[in-house]
């Protein structure tokens, strides 16, 4: 018994056990008030003293057979490494970042698969178009319509007419309910369609087709009874932005599912994970296109009844997002 | 030592290999361990969050029913329901450093898995899946399933990889844990106890009622060795009485262990834990010691494998 005084272990540990409990002090408050509310003098001591009970854990591993003392010391070390390194960009910051740089810089690195959401789109239509014109029963099929739409095979045009010119102004509260419900409808659809992608592609792909399809039919009614122009201004003031915001959407959900299919070098987890920043920042681009679209389309499409005007407008702001996405942040395209 | 099995699953601490530990290395160089945080656990995150989450749509709806006019509200109610469903998880988990209230509440928290801590994208990216991952199976599978056709497999499918990817993963990652990097473990937490190899400050005089000879100390190993440490603990922890069946074992413990290790000199029933205690430390002493010399006893069976390391 006489050695007990003079086990290392106990006397490593007497000398220390001040620190750490100031470390445990200081760890309550940033676990329960967040990191920000430490003074200048504290947060720098936190650092200091997060690196010793690193030392303290690696020596005492060596030296302890203290199961207690092992215990206490790496859930300590493990608390203060979730302090110390807990996210410190701000908020605005990141915003700010997001649309001056990263946002674009991620939409023009992933430009091929954005582009293969577009060409569902385009193929979705073209095939909505000519199964149309191949057969009017098709347009049931693909137009998510209940048979209170006006907009029927057969309808005369007058009708078809009226659901594109709506001459009856709606109270401005009711557009505002509109707007937000299309807001939250549209950017979950998107969200989900950027989710989807990571089961290998095609349910990202195949959304885009079906959305096109939809389109395609709808085009098509419209064409034959010689609309297609006044289709063409309706779709734009707001489809500009949404259509393009699916195929986004769906650009990041590829992107995410090519990871999976074609991992390359990496496992698949890896191709994944290094996938994952610009397949986000492509979901977020498309949900503030939504935001936009939803404010046009709840809005504007009742307001603005001219085709010339929606014109201007659907592809002023197409262009705009096109300016974003293509020039932003290219001159200091290194510093991502 | 093997037959007191009681005292392990009387400690609060649980055995490091009832959880799954998983390893992070930060910038520091020294490896962390972090429980991975049960699927169940997680469960109970997620269902608390979107409860929380409906009673605070219902309560706003309520109170704000009677003030707003009825499209202003509609457009309230719209916003808020879509709020809850993404942003509030992306929000609450960059506030509060990955933990929602749920996950306050039930001790996890988010991790990144590469010891860089969490970013701003990896918290988006996980809560942005959770649309194609939770709510979109969950929904087709409450929704329309009566016919058996190939969106029927379809579904199960969806379903079954949402589901199955968590359960098969090793650290109980889903789908967006893994493009974010991340992963919910439990918040690490565990008091300091007094240590039992040190001098009590209330005894002046030095134990010396017993000693043993090296000999006597190798018998045991470092498995015996914190078992014992977590029925001293138990002990220390009711100081004032130590119940009469922790006075039980201890006696049975320390007749257990004079007889495997041959110790002859006679030790009263009554001075069972203080016999142990000595016991304990020099064991510790003479463990430590072999340690540094890079011999360490893993347990009485002599194993060296360490795979099977915390295995008795």
């Amino acid at each position: 018994m006489s050695q007990t005084d003079d086990l290392r272990s106990v006397r490593f540990r007497r000398q220390r056990e001040q620190d750490w409990k100031t470390l445990d002090a200081l760890l309550l408050r940033v676990e329960k008030n967040g990191v920000h509310t430490l003074q200048f003098i504290e947060a720098r001591s936190l650092a200091a003293l997060y690196r010793q009970a690193c030392t303290s854990l690696s020596v005492a591993r060596e030296i302890s057979l203290d199961r207690g003392l092992l215990t206490y010391l790496e859930a300590l070390t493990a608390r203060a490494y979730l302090a110390v390194y807990a996210p410190q960009q701000t908020l605005g910051g990141t915003i700010l970042r997001f649309f001056a740089r990263s946002g674009p810089q991620a939409f023009r690195r992933s430009l091929g698969f954005v582009a293969l959401g577009y060409l569902g789109l385009l193929l979705g239509t073209l095939a909505g178009i000519l199964l149309y014109a191949q057969d009017t029963v098709w347009y049931q099929a693909f137009f998510p319509g209940g048979a209170a739409d006006p907009r029927q095979p057969g309808a005369p045009a007058s009708e078809l007419l009226s659901v594109i010119y709506n001459p009856e102004t709606p109270d401005g509260g009711n557009l505002s309910v509109f707007a937000s419900y299309l807001f939250s409808h549209n950017t979950r659809i998107a969200i989900f369609c950027f989710g989807l992608g990571v089961f290998a592609c095609l349910p990202s792909f195949a959304l885009c087709v079906f959305n096109g399809l939809g389109l395609g039919v709808l085009v098509g009614l419209y064409a034959e009874q010689g609309l297609g122009w006044d289709l063409f201004g309706w779709l734009s003031i707001h489809g500009v932005t949404e259509l393009s915001a699916i195929a986004i959407a769906a650009g990041g959900g590829i992107l995410l599912g090519s990871a999976v299919l074609f991992p390359g070098p990496f496992t698949r987890k890896d191709a994944l994970r290094r996938a994952g920043p610009d397949a986000t920042k492509l979901a977020v681009i498309a949900a503030l296109m939504l935001v936009v679209a939803a404010l046009v389309e709840g809005f504007g499409r009742q307001l603005v009844q001219d085709t010339g005007a929606r014109l201007v407008i659907g592809w002023g702001i197409g262009a705009g997002w096109a300016w974003w996405l293509l020039v932003a942040g290219r001159n200091r395209a290194g510093d991502a | 030592m093997a037959d007191i099995p009681a005292p392990r699953s009387r400690t609060r601490r649980t055995p490091s290999r009832t959880r799954r530990l998983n390893e992070i290395i930060p910038p520091e160089g020294v490896p962390l361990h972090f429980a991975v945080a049960g699927l169940g656990a997680r469960l109970g995150a997620q269902l608390t969050d979107m409860g929380l989450c409906l009673l605070f749509l219902i309560a706003l709806g309520f109170v704000t029913n009677e003030v707003l006019p009825s499209a202003a509200w509609w457009s309230l109610m719209l916003l808020t329901f879509f709020a809850i469903r993404t942003p509030y998880y992306i929000a609450t988990e960059l506030m509060w450093n990955g933990q929602t209230l749920g996950k306050r509440m039930l001790g996890l928290r988010v991790v990144g898995a590469d010891g860089r801590g969490l970013s701003t994208n990896a918290v988006v990216v996980r809560n942005l899946m959770r649309e194609a991952e939770i709510y979109g199976p969950a929904f087709a599978l409450m929704g329309g399933l009566e016919r058996v056709d190939l969106w029927y497999w379809l579904t199960l499918l969806w379903a079954g990889i949402a589901i199955g990817v968590p359960i098969f993963s090793k650290t109980s990652q889903r789908l967006g844990d893994l493009i974010a990097g991340t992963y919910v473990i439990e918040h690490p937490r565990a008091g300091l106890e007094t240590d039992l190899a040190a001098q009590p400050a209330d005894v002046a005089r030095r134990d010396d009622r017993f000693t043993f000879s090296a000999d006597q100390l190798d018998y045991y190993g470092r498995y015996e060795l914190q078992i014992l440490e977590q029925l001293l603990q138990s002990g220390e922890r009711s100081r004032r009485e130590t119940p009469a069946r922790q006075v039980q074992e201890m006696e049975q413990v320390s007749r257990r262990i004079r007889l495997k290790i041959g110790y002859s000199d006679p030790v009263k029933d009554s001075e069972a834990q203080a016999f142990l205690r000595a016991f304990y430390a020099a064991q510790r002493g003479h463990l430590e010691q072999r340690k540094l010399f890079g011999d360490l006893r893993e347990d009485k069976f002599h194993t060296t494998d360490p795979e099977t390391k915390d295995q008795p």
